[in-house]
């Protein structure tokens, strides 16, 4: 397996806070990492350091074998793409501006936009089902449309890699459920490798492959998503005790915080 | 109507304004040589310099409303103009005279103090993370008022002669002569329009957050720079010159977003040619209500862009709300 995002030791922090110290992970191609841990954990960080918005103050973060450092703005735009937490409703854009503005990094200043990038747009449209409200304003999108938006924007870009910060925070069960779905499809359809942001402890043991569990800014467990839901190990992380039962469908574990405790 | 078509209205607006302002108050019974001179040598390079002004103002203003998404930022709210115009009134008043390259000192000096302004804006801003828009306006108005005591300190130093310059120019004027003061503003303005429409889909994706225009690759930190720079050195121009012209920057991108969108590619050249135009009418104005005399145009600008300045207040709270 190729790895293609590589972690060693990394510290990250802004202005003497220190939010991520000494983690060390590892992604292969075509893996689904979900990234969890209570408030303040430094995920977002984490996210936001791949994507070389938070500079490192030590370590080194590896992308496709080359140094993080050693790529330019737009040459990580065409690796790596990313949908930060909901908040583009105040975007002043159409849906179409906004998607096919997601074309930067393939172009300079005066190029004229390519048959190829037309491609890319439908394509996101496509695969995000966001074709019907391509002419509308961002603005008055509700948040599942936007969400979707967010997500077709960052496949217009066509790099190998997503990453999405808290992607279902704000949206009800049934839009939760869609989007999980869309991302799980882009991972097994379209063989985008995805590190997502959570906070549903079941929806990251069941849906993703590889699980990193951050606290205080350092790694606490790391293995396989299936081994994740564990009384102890949950425990610690939130510091709440969970209990456990088995999904009447599926079978599938789920974990619920304990009310009693 | 599409984008084109609004972009071919405004130019077409902004032209006849253009065209019609040398034309009119010019009926005094002079002769036919002496109107001919009024035309050529005082009007018209007037009118191209005001054009030349408030396209540049506009602009400049376009591209802070878009970096600080917020359309109450500008060069003249976070005091980047009055940080110019102590720079210009420091120059007139130490009775310096130099030039660089055929560039008056009076411009080095605006420029300067434009820069030292944005820088201090910018540290600040920079400060914490997580700098909300009304501390940012709030540290602009601060800003301003510091350098508008060191304008009037500055001015109770100099001699009533220099004194009197300075309030005459803080208060905006156009009331050039001749082609050479165009000469001093044209390259200024023409540089920061090219880089503005260079820098046109960087623009759009700045709309967005500094989060999404990095990861769509654009280089926020170098392009955000570039930008400072290059409207400090336009906006340094033009203060030099005229003076601390109000509003213009605010008002016409915000007006031009409402007619044309957001997008950077139509939205430059729609505020180029309105914010030229709206200068160009706005000193007609001033020439013409109490002529033979004239008002300052600054105070038309902002006798207009006060109340503008409030309904964008209001209505950006009722929207938030």
């Amino acid at each position: 397996m190729n790895s293609v995002i590589h972690g060693q030791n990394i510290k990250v922090a802004v202005t003497n806070k220190v939010l991520l110290e000494n983690i060390s992970f590892q992604v292969n191609e075509g893996d689904y990492l979900c990234i969890v841990g209570p408030n303040g954990a430094g995920k977002s960080s984490l996210i936001k350091a791949i994507m070389g918005i938070l500079p490192l103050s030590h370590g080194q973060l590896l992308i496709n074998q080359h140094a993080i450092t050693s790529y330019s703005q737009k040459q990580l735009a065409k690796q790596v793409s990313y949908v930060p937490q909901a908040n583009g409703r105040t975007l002043p854009f159409t849906v179409k501006e906004f998607v096919a503005m997601a074309r930067y990094p393939f172009h300079s200043a005066m190029s004229e936009w390519q048959p190829l990038d037309q491609q890319a747009v439908e394509q996101a449209f496509a695969i995000t089902n966001t074709e019907q409200f391509a002419d509308r304003q961002i603005s008055t999108l509700s948040g599942g449309e936007c969400q979707r938006v967010m997500i077709a924007a960052a496949l217009c870009q066509q790099s190998p890699i997503l990453l999405l910060d808290e992607p279902t925070s704000f949206l009800d069960p049934h839009h939760q459920v869609e989007v999980h779905k869309l991302i799980r499809e882009l991972n097994q359809q379209h063989q985008i490798t995805i590190i997502e942001v959570s906070h549903d402890i079941n929806h990251a043991s069941q849906h993703s492959k590889q699980i990193l569990a951050l606290k205080e800014g350092q790694s606490l467990w790391q293995g396989p998503a299936s081994e994740f839901l564990e009384k102890d190990r949950l425990h610690s992380l939130y510091e709440q005790a969970f209990i456990f039962l088995n999904h009447p469908q599926t079978g599938a574990i789920i974990a619920l915080p304990d009310e009693q405790l | 109507m599409t984008q084109s078509h609004r972009l071919l209205l405004i130019t077409v607006l902004s032209l006849s304004v253009v065209l019609l302002s040398p034309l009119l108050g010019i009926d005094h019974p002079v002769s036919a040589e002496i109107k001919r001179q009024i035309m050529f040598e005082i009007r018209i390079p007037r009118v191209i310099f005001a054009f030349v002004a408030g396209a540049g103002l506009a602009l400049c203003g376009m591209v802070f409303q878009a970096m600080f998404n917020n359309p109450l930022a500008t060069p003249f709210t976070l005091g980047v103009a009055s940080g110019a115009s102590l720079g210009a009134a420091i120059y007139v008043s130490l009775g310096l005279s130099f030039s660089l390259l055929g560039i008056d000192g009076t411009s080095f000096s605006a420029f300067l103090g434009a820069l030292i302004a944005i820088s201090i804006v910018y540290g600040i801003s920079h400060f914490r993370q997580g700098f909300s828009t009304e501390t940012l306006l709030l540290t602009g108005v601060a800003i301003s008022f510091f350098f508008s005591s060191l304008i009037l300190f500055t001015q109770y130093l100099s001699n009533v002669t220099d004194s009197f310059r300075i309030l005459r120019w803080l208060m905006g004027e156009l009331s050039i002569v001749g082609y050479q003061d165009l000469m001093q503003l044209l390259p200024f303005v023409t540089l920061c329009v090219a880089v503005i429409i260079w820098l046109s889909r960087e623009l759009n994706l700045l709309m967005a957050g500094d989060d999404i225009a990095l990861s769509r690759g654009v280089a926020v930190k170098q392009t955000r720079y570039l930008l400072f720079f290059i409207t400090s050195l336009c906006v340094g121009a033009i203060v030099a010159l005229c003076g601390p012209i109000g509003f213009i920057g605010m008002m016409v991108p915000h007006i031009c977003r409402l007619i044309i969108g957001s997008d950077h590619r139509w939205l430059t050249p729609a505020t180029l040619m309105f914010g030229g135009g709206f200068l160009v009418f706005c000193d007609t104005i001033a020439r013409l209500i109490i002529a033979p005399a004239e008002i300052p145009v600054g105070v038309i600008t902002t006798l207009l862009g006060g109340p503008f300045f409030l309904w964008l207040l209001i209505r950006i709270r009722s929207k938030t709300a």
